[in-house]
């Protein structure tokens, strides 16, 4: 029996799945990269991807019509599974034209993004892609005015959880592509994100720097913060893009998956109760406390580097995913930067998004002060995070370890809220102080005069301070019930883990998106 | 040996220096603590190794990034 020659469908198929050749692929295989479709596998659940628009391409064909080649578009794209739950990945070919938007089929991307967005599932984008050409011109024999009029960029923003990783140089809309997510990632010494590239440097401004100095990993994940993450390779980014997901809910219209826990809600670590140092200058290890609070192993940092004086992860209590905010001591003293007020914008945003309640772990020594935060307009960034935690409508409690002052210690959780109802729920330890002025220069600048004249000066400022601590203690607030509780440090996991379950009571009636996207 | 030169956390001032220019640490050993926003932030070792030089002294000014210490 003869074999049918393979149908016309198995052939442009086949020219799909070979990407940029045997070549081009072996070529980039030998520079340690994966694939696109190599990329997608990993990622996903087992046989869970249904690919679209695989034979999307250019075919070019005999006189008489009939198909000589076809080379196919260098966007991969389709729905598959993580954890059992659907996605859409849309991710760029290099082994194609770098990636570039040239040979992509600009329909394609965008309408796996869409798809996503009426589809109400999870967006992942893997930009590999040297963006566009100026050869594009020739194929269309017109100039385009900038802009993809079906791309629903911002709206998805409130809708679905929106991840993306950088694998290589990622330029103008590749960058954008990167930065325009909830979570993004980019791989350690492979990727570069920027506006423009160094010859696009090199000309407008004359400046000689390097693409790793422009937009590598140090730059976007400490320096300004336009990509969270950094991955150490390729499957560490595609695992933290798992990661974020288990923690979120499909669209804002579902709730985030609950996992067994098999760590006891009722746990106390004593450790707790002594990781505020006696003496108020000594720093503590914020990381630390966290663990102890959540369930085990449950901790995920968004932008470990960026904004660093406030940490922010997704965590669990109880098997709930929660968001967790802690100030961190040992950077810039706790203080709310301009990069950590960016930061907590965005997190609470997330957060209020997608259902997750907000824990906050609070030792806020103010908005930082000096030359260098006044000119890089700090107080503007404070206040936009702020509003953020104003208009935040998911359940939040907060636990006022250490300090709480100035503007930045007002921000601990919404004080009424969108709906005018919020509880602003707190507790403290008795490690806490508070104050619109912490007392130390409040004492110095309020009694000048008497210090002054005082046969010991210090001695007798020491005194002064002294008496205005005993003033300050966190007991004579709870007195007047200025906080919900004062509670022994062993007890915060008990307390919210409790929390917790009242908690998530709340979330169905809050589902659908919230009233603001990007702010 | 490879030389690797530690950084400040943080803006603020050299309060103590917590070790000397030759000694052996191990790693998360503080090496300077700066003063700043009332705290005293430590500079701790990335890794074991030995201390070859202090940038800065007491008292000195330093902003954040700034580095503070060569250690090999």
């Amino acid at each position: 029996m003869t074999k049918n020659p393979p149908s016309e469908l198995e052939l442009r198929r086949a020219a799909a799945r070979a990407m940029g050749g045997e070549e081009a692929v072996a070529k980039w295989h030998a520079k340690g990269r994966l694939t696109a479709r190599e990329r997608i596998a990993t990622f996903l659940d087992p046989d869970s991807f249904q690919e679209f628009g695989m034979i999307a391409g250019k075919g070019s064909y005999a006189a008489d019509g009939t198909l000589k080649s076809f080379t196919p578009s260098n966007c991969v794209m389709g729905r598959g599974e993580t954890e059992k739950r659907p996605l859409m990945v849309v991710a760029d070919d290099f082994t194609l034209r770098g990636g570039s938007s040239e040979s992509s089929v600009a329909e394609k991307w965008i309408y796996g993004e869409r798809m996503a967005h009426e589809f109400r599932m999870p967006l992942v984008r893997f930009v590999d892609s040297v963006g566009g050409s100026v050869k594009i011109l020739e194929q269309s024999g017109r100039t385009k005015i900038p802009g993809y009029t079906l791309w629903p960029g911002t709206a998805m923003m409130g809708a679905i959880p929106v991840t993306s990783i950088a694998f290589g140089a990622c330029v103008g809309l590749g960058a954008v592509r990167v930065i325009g997510a909830h979570f993004s990632v980019m791989v350690k010494d492979q990727a570069q994100v920027f506006a423009a590239g160094p010859p696009v440097v090199k000309q407008g401004l004359g400046h000689d720097v390097s693409k790793e100095d422009l937009g590598g990993y140090e730059l976007c994940t400490q320096v300004s913060g336009v990509v969270n993450n950094v991955a150490e390779d390729e499957k560490d980014a595609l695992q933290q893009v798992r990661r974020f997901l288990s923690y979120l809910p499909t669209s804002a219209w579902e709730l985030p998956p609950r996992l067994t826990s098999t760590d006891d809600p009722r746990r106390r670590d004593l450790k707790l109760n002594d990781a505020i140092p006696a003496d108020r200058r000594k720093p503590f290890k914020a990381r630390g406390i966290a663990e102890s609070i959540c369930d085990q192993g449950s901790l995920f940092e968004i932008s470990p580097k960026f904004g660093a004086s406030l940490r922010t992860y997704l965590a669990r209590l109880d098997g709930y995913a929660v968001g967790l905010m802690i100030n961190d001591p040992m950077v810039m003293g706790g203080a709310l930067t301009h990069a950590a007020a960016q930061k907590m914008e965005r997190f609470v945003d997330l957060c209020d998004s997608f259902h997750l309640p907000l824990v906050y772990l609070v030792d806020q020594p103010g908005v930082m002060i000096g030359l260098e935060a006044e000119r890089a307009g700090t107080l503007v960034a404070a206040a936009k995070a702020g509003a953020a935690i104003e208009q935040a409508t998911v359940p939040w409690v907060s636990v006022i370890m250490r300090r709480a002052f100035g503007v930045a210690g007002s921000m601990q959780g919404p004080w009424n809220g969108p709906s005018g109802t919020s509880l602003n729920h707190k507790f403290a330890w008795p490690t806490a102080r508070w104050g619109s002025i912490p007392i130390e220069g409040g004492v110095a600048a309020a009694y000048k005069r008497e210090i002054e004249a005082a046969p010991d000066p210090d001695a007798h400022r020491v005194e002064l301070e002294q008496y205005y601590h005993r003033l300050a203690s966190p007991f004579r607030t709870a007195e007047a019930f200025g906080v919900v509780d004062i509670i022994e440090p062993a007890e915060t996991r008990a307390l919210l883990c409790r929390w917790v379950r009242d908690a998530v009571r709340l979330l169905p009636s809050q589902l659908g998106p919230k009233r603001r996207t990007l702010r | 040996m490879s030389v690797e030169k530690l950084t400040s956390p943080v803006t603020g001032v050299v309060w103590k220096a917590m070790a000397q220019p030759g000694a052996t640490l191990e790693e998360g050993a503080t090496v300077l603590l700066i003063e700043s926003m009332k705290m005293e932030i430590p500079v701790d070792m990335p890794r074991a190794g030995r201390l070859t030089e202090l940038l800065v002294k007491e008292g000195d000014t330093v902003s954040e990034g700034q580095p503070v210490a060569e250690i090999e």
